[in-house]
């Protein structure tokens, strides 16, 4: 410090700003020099123990004989033979000019617990070596990094501002959603440190709450009727569907980041969603590559996709209701303009993601696309149909699908106006869960439904909600009183009487 | 009016580097205590481990003088305390030492201003 003074009023400036390269270095020679102390001083202390573990060596063997005829050391530069005795008398020094006579044994207690104490010092030393190795490592890290030197890439989300204060406001209204508020408050913060911060790749959930959440999450997808889904794939959706697909597997900055930083955002998305509008919807894709600040930046966002978060709105509806109004817009802008879905079949062959598999697999009722049925048998499945879930794993998602579809009651009228505009949920390219679960999906719940003779060939195996596609059919002719599922009729026999 | 300043820089200056060095003096003669602290304070453990039959001798001079092992704990726990004493005390001390230096510091940097100040009017007059 006086040095550095001296300098000052030697130069007659004050230095008040160093480079930041120069300072970079001047911590690094610091780090380097604490390090090369320490290191210095373990030695130091490594050869003490050695010492002490030679002494008491000897302290061991000593009292073996009587006496030993040894070279007594005379002067600086003679020996001269003598004899060593009372080889078990030993006058040892405490410290601090103390002195004790004590048994050999004795003093070897002493030199145990001496060497306790230089143990813990040798310690201590090593950690703080450690301590400011990592400093040095870091200071070094910290410099590739703002030198644009290193395989660091900034990678950052642009999010659109009023889009996020809209959903970080607004809470559940769902009546489950209660046990969830944790999460939703974790989410946020987690959400605003991303949009101040670099995107983090596994962001800042922990993996097991983002299972917990996929979990959650899968329940409320089963809840929606995929009908909507059906209704739903008009150009606008679909188009979306794709613009979000092939968005999905544009942004391959680094795809398994990718991957986790997917879920967390759509997490978030979902449960936002579940109160408000999704903050990421309408959201154009963007990947870029730019030197900023020197550093390489990669730009991406979120493509919009409506997310199917399901609420209770008591009539087996399952819409984020934020979106049921844009749904049923498009819905009556869809009537209104006529069914022209020519070339929603043409857009839903573009197959980017699995998600875009299911689409494909759909039936031409009334004109409209719609879903195949789902060939697992659940009672309450009558209206459900096999859907895009990319977040289920097939066996719990039909438990669940199960255990809540009996909760709900049909209205299929209302189902099918707001059907409209509900898109496929989560990435395809979602945790790998969700990709397992796709698949599995894809094995068990292929089945078609079809009750006009369509050209498209189908399996034959009948769906459980078979009965309730020609009702709903028939729904939309004239509404009918909502359909439980204690019409509990054999599905094959449906099956027949539906195809009589 | 620039002599004036520098004039007084450098008086600052060097009654700064005084101060610097009371401070580095206190420091070490802190650490020495502190080595006599621990040392003192094994001493007391290994007389803890020896019993009354073991004879403990203190070095006064060139003679080994005969003590007690009672006496001998006793003595090395009073110095123990006067040892943390001194240590207080210069803790206290180099405190002090840092404030005024601090103080001085300041003081030091606004002459230099000043005397830049000074200097680059010099320049502009000339």
């Amino acid at each position: 410090m006086a040095s550095l003074h001296d300098q000052m009023a030697a130069t007659g400036k004050v230095k008040r700003s160093k480079d930041l390269p120069q300072g970079v270095e001047r911590l690094k020679e610091e780090h380097k020099k604490v390090v090369k102390d320490c290191r210095s001083q373990i030695e130091h202390w490594k050869k003490v123990e050695n010492d002490y573990e030679s002494l008491q060596d000897r302290l061991r063997t000593l009292p073996d004989k009587l006496s030993y005829d040894i070279m007594v050391p005379f002067g600086p530069l003679a020996f001269m033979p003598g004899k060593l005795v009372h080889t078990n008398e030993l006058t040892v020094l405490l410290g601090d000019n103390w002195f004790a006579k004590c048994s050999a044994k004795q003093a070897n207690a002493l030199v145990e617990h001496r060497k306790k104490h230089v143990k813990n010092t040798l310690d201590d030393l090593q950690k703080v070596m450690k301590n400011f190795q990592n400093r040095a490592d870091f200071t070094d890290d910290l410099e590739k990094l703002t030198g644009d030197t290193g395989d660091f890439a900034d990678i950052r989300e642009v999010i659109n501002e009023e889009v996020v204060t809209k959903g970080k406001h607004r809470l559940a209204h769902k009546p489950n959603s209660k046990p969830k508020q944790e999460y939703l408050l974790e989410l946020e913060e987690d959400k605003e440190k991303k949009e101040s911060d670099e995107e983090r790749a596994t962001g800042l959930l922990s993996e097991e709450e983002l299972w917990v959440r996929l979990d959650e999450l899968d329940r409320q997808e089963e809840l929606q009727d995929e009908r909507y889904r059906l209704d739903s794939t008009d150009t606008t959706s679909s188009s979306e569907e794709e613009k979000e697909a092939d968005g999905g597997s544009d942004v391959q900055v680094n795809g398994h980041q990718k991957e986790n930083g997917w879920v967390p955002s759509s997490i978030t998305g979902q449960m936002n969603g579940t109160n408000g509008s999704h903050p990421e919807d309408e959201e154009e894709e963007d990947c870029d590559e730019e030197a900023g600040n020197g550093l390489p930046t990669i730009y991406f966002s979120h493509t919009a996709e409506f997310k199917k978060v399901r609420i209770n709105t008591g009539k087996n509806t399952t819409l984020k209701f934020s979106e049921r109004n844009e749904q049923k817009a498009q819905t009556k802008r869809k009537k209104q303009s006529g069914k022209s879905n020519g070339h929603s079949p043409h857009e839903s062959y573009k197959i980017k993601s699995p998600a875009d598999i299911y689409r494909v697999f759909v039936d031409l009722v009334n004109g409209e696309p719609k879903p195949r049925k789902s060939i697992l048998k659940s009672r309450s499945r009558e209206n459900s149909v096999c859907s895009d879930t990319s977040e289920s794993s097939t066996a719990d998602f039909e438990e669940r699908r199960a255990a809540f579809g009996r909760s709900w009651s049909h209205d299929d009228a209302t189902h099918s106006d707001t059907s409209d505009g509900i898109t496929e949920e989560e990435s395809p390219t979602g945790t790998s869960p969700r990709t397992n679960g796709r698949f599995e999906a894809f094995t068990g719940t292929v089945i078609e439904k079809d009750p006009l003779p369509c050209s498209i060939p189908h399996l034959t195996i009948a769906p459980p909600a078979l009965p309730t596609i020609p009702e709903r059919k028939l729904e939309e002719v004239g509404p009918e009183a909502p359909q439980e599922p204690p019409k509990r009729m054999s599905k094959f026999k449906a099956t027949r009487l539906h195809q009589k | 009016m620039a002599e004036a300043i520098h004039k007084k820089l450098q008086s600052e200056l060097e009654k700064y580097q005084q101060l610097q060095k009371d401070v580095s003096k206190s420091m070490s003669s802190r650490q020495k205590l502190e080595a006599q602290l621990t040392e003192n304070n094994i001493v007391k453990e290994e007389l803890a481990l020896l019993d009354y039959q073991n004879t403990v001798y203190k070095i006064i001079g060139p003679v080994l003088v005969k003590q007690d092992l009672d006496e001998a704990k006793a003595t090395v726990s009073k110095r123990l305390e006067y040892i943390n004493g001194e240590i207080q005390r210069y803790e206290t001390l180099l405190k002090e030492m840092e404030r005024k230096s601090e103080q001085h510091r300041e003081v030091l940097s606004s002459l230099q201003q000043e005397y830049q100040r000074a200097q680059g009017q010099a320049v502009g007059k000339v």
